[in-house]
């Protein structure tokens, strides 16, 4: 009885199933295409995704299999249609993507990136929070606020961030519309003017890293004054954003005092673009366990993870939750992964690894690895 | 199966001698306790594979063994699909101090490695012809690796009036293999510090699977050395 069960179960899990769609515009995907996978053309991906976005087993995925697919998701979809549907007069509404460990929130996020892309929106996206608080490699650089009293500088993080805005937002950069509207005096000899192109600004970062920090200062203001002007619409996509509330960060300054994240001056600068007193944007960001330190994996939740000053913060917010693979999306995903080579072997096993690895993406893609 | 044994078990007489058992060996996985154990020396050692148990049916052996008592196998002898004794055996090779679950990692991650970069080849290879012909089962590879550099003949130190001479002489089954694992673990071990074992160990398959590298290297030029020294053969008998 149990064999005959057995048996019939791994055969609708054999069964040929279309696992692609060439609908690869994620503002033309509707449910029919859920749970399968769309290619995101090569040039863009690394237009978007060239300084980080993407997880680093999923960039390590895309080399294996010579292409980026990524799974239309429901979460995905349903942001999608909230964000068309919301008036952008109003606020700026905000959306927290939570989930398990490994269930596919930063391909999510990535995927609502690829969509605000194509809808033309100016995009803000912090990659990974942790890779500025929380990883300290040999050529992490702080230095003292030179502006703001008692603050600290990430100069060389910002100067890449700086790149990776520039880099995504190419195409309205060049346009040339976007003009400040402040005069900005970094030294005595140089400033920015007012009217002056938005990429001046994100130049002037990049070539005097000194700046850098201020000059993300100047550029959320800026962003933000225009938006509420009607000049751009602007998506703010931050990645690990509860590593911002996490009470200490890695960071010693040359005194050997632990730093929070209160006192970088990037986390102001994020702070003050996820507030809602602007509108005409959208705000997007995760809560993540992997952003904060082992002991604190207890939850996923994002009372939990934002803590009560982060959750204060973002108030009131839209949770979005990734769950892991339903049985039909789990379906595709063993046929994209047979079509890649990545899993191989008897069908039997298809069901043996949907137990073992409880249908969670990242852990059914690291036991095919081995197979 | 388990059922008829519980009663036969009882039954059983405990002090059955142990040369009147019959021996299963030939078809099983063989595993052998290396210390004293808990188990007496008539205790048999367990058929977990179902292909092993048909077989034992089919030649109608079942009946012989099915009244002698069984040792219960260990953790890593399981009936699943991917069991593979080549590879448990490369596994224990690895295994340092008892950790065996960190070596199997280490392997696992090996055929990763060579998965990734097979795969990676047979996508961005252009015609059937060569897709054809990447082997894509890391398993497979290592199979083909260990039978590879798996050496035909060994050299054994003889002493004859008083001079040392290195004799050409057959390897036995066991031996071969042994050597073949160990040559590519060594191999793997000379490895640059910044290198992980991981990767080294997946290189050395795919050279050693491919016919060349430096395993394949020691394996003939121990052929060499033997044909070198074909003229001490006879001191094997004399």
């Amino acid at each position: 009885m149990l064999s005959r069960n057995w048996r019939h179960l791994c055969r609708r899990y054999s069964q040929a199933v279309t696992f692609r769609t060439n609908e690869n515009s994620p503002a033309q995907q509707n449910d029919k295409q859920v749970g399968l996978f769309y290619t995101v053309n090569p040039d863009l991906c690394k237009q978007l995704f060239s300084h980080g976005g993407f997880p680093k087993s999923f960039m390590k995925q895309t080399k294996t299999f010579t292409e980026t697919a990524i799974m239309v998701r429901q979460p995905a979809l349903d942001l999608i249609n909230c964000i068309r549907a919301s008036d952008m007069d109003q606020p700026a509404i905000r959306y927290v993507l939570y989930g398990e460990k490994g269930t596919g929130k930063s391909l999510t996020l990535a995927h609502l990136l690829h969509y605000a892309h194509e809808d033309g929106f100016l995009i803000v996206h912090v990659p990974w929070v942790s890779e500025w608080l929380r990883r300290i490699t040999r050529h992490k650089e702080m230095s003292n606020s030179q502006t703001r009293e008692g603050l600290v500088d990430l100069p060389l993080d910002a100067a890449a961030w700086l790149i990776h805005f520039k880099s995504q937002n190419q195409k309205l950069l060049k346009s040339g519309n976007l003009k400040t509207n402040k005069e900005y005096v970094w030294s005595k000899r140089e400033k920015t003017e007012v009217g002056s192109p938005l990429s001046d600004l994100v130049e002037l970062g990049i070539n005097r890293v000194k700046y850098a920090c201020d000059v993300i200062d100047a550029l959320v203001d800026e962003i933000k004054i225009l938006s509420n002007n009607k000049q751009c619409k602007t998506f703010v996509a931050i990645d690990g954003f509860n590593s911002f509330f996490y009470p200490l960060t890695r960071l010693n300054t040359p005194t050997k005092r632990k730093v929070e994240p209160d006192e970088v001056t990037l986390t102001s600068s994020f702070m003050k673009i996820t507030k809602n007193d602007w509108k005409n944007g959208v705000i997007v960001v995760t809560a993540d366990e992997l952003s904060v330190p082992e002991e604190h994996h207890e939850s996923y939740l994002p009372r939990y993870l934002l803590y009560k000053k982060g959750f204060e913060h973002l108030d009131p917010f839209v949770p979005i939750q990734i769950n892991r693979y339903s049985d039909k999306e789990f379906m595709t995903c063993v046929s994209y992964y047979r079509d890649r080579l990545w899993l191989r072997g008897p069908t039997e096993i298809e069901m043996e690894l949907k137990f073992t690895s409880a249908s969670n993406p990242y852990k059914f893609m690291e036991q095919c690895a081995p197979l | 199966m388990a059922n008829k044994m519980k009663i036969i078990k009882k039954s059983m007489a405990w002090y059955y001698p142990n040369y009147l058992l019959p021996k299963i060996r030939g078809v099983i996985q063989c595993r052998d306790y290396a210390r004293n154990t808990t188990f007496q020396s008539y205790y048999q050692n367990p058929v977990f594979r179902k292909e092993d148990q048909a077989k034992l049916i089919e030649s109608s052996e079942l009946s012989k063994i099915a009244a002698f008592p069984v040792k219960p196998p260990a953790a890593c002898e399981t009936s699943s699909v991917y069991h593979d004794p080549i590879v448990n055996k490369v596994i224990n090779h690895i295994m340092e101090m008892g950790k065996k679950s960190l070596a199997r990692s280490l392997i696992e991650k090996a055929f990763e490695n060579i998965k990734r970069t097979q795969i990676e080849r047979y996508h961005l290879a252009s015609t059937q012809q060569e897709k054809d012909k990447i082997e894509l089962d890391p398993k497979k590879i290592l199979h083909q690796a260990i039978e590879n550099s798996k050496p035909l003949l060994q050299l054994t130190p003889i002493k004859r009036g008083g001079i040392t001479y290195q004799v050409p002489g057959p390897i036995t089954e066991n031996r071969s293999l042994f050597l073949a694992i160990k040559w590519l673990l060594e191999a793997t071990y000379e490895k640059e510090r910044t290198v992980h074992f991981p990767e080294q160990f997946a290189w050395e398959l795919l050279d050693a699977a491919s016919n060349s590298g430096k395993v394949v290297k020691r394996k003939q030029d121990l052929h060499r050395l033997c044909e070198a020294n074909r003229a001490y053969a006879h001191y094997r008998w004399q």
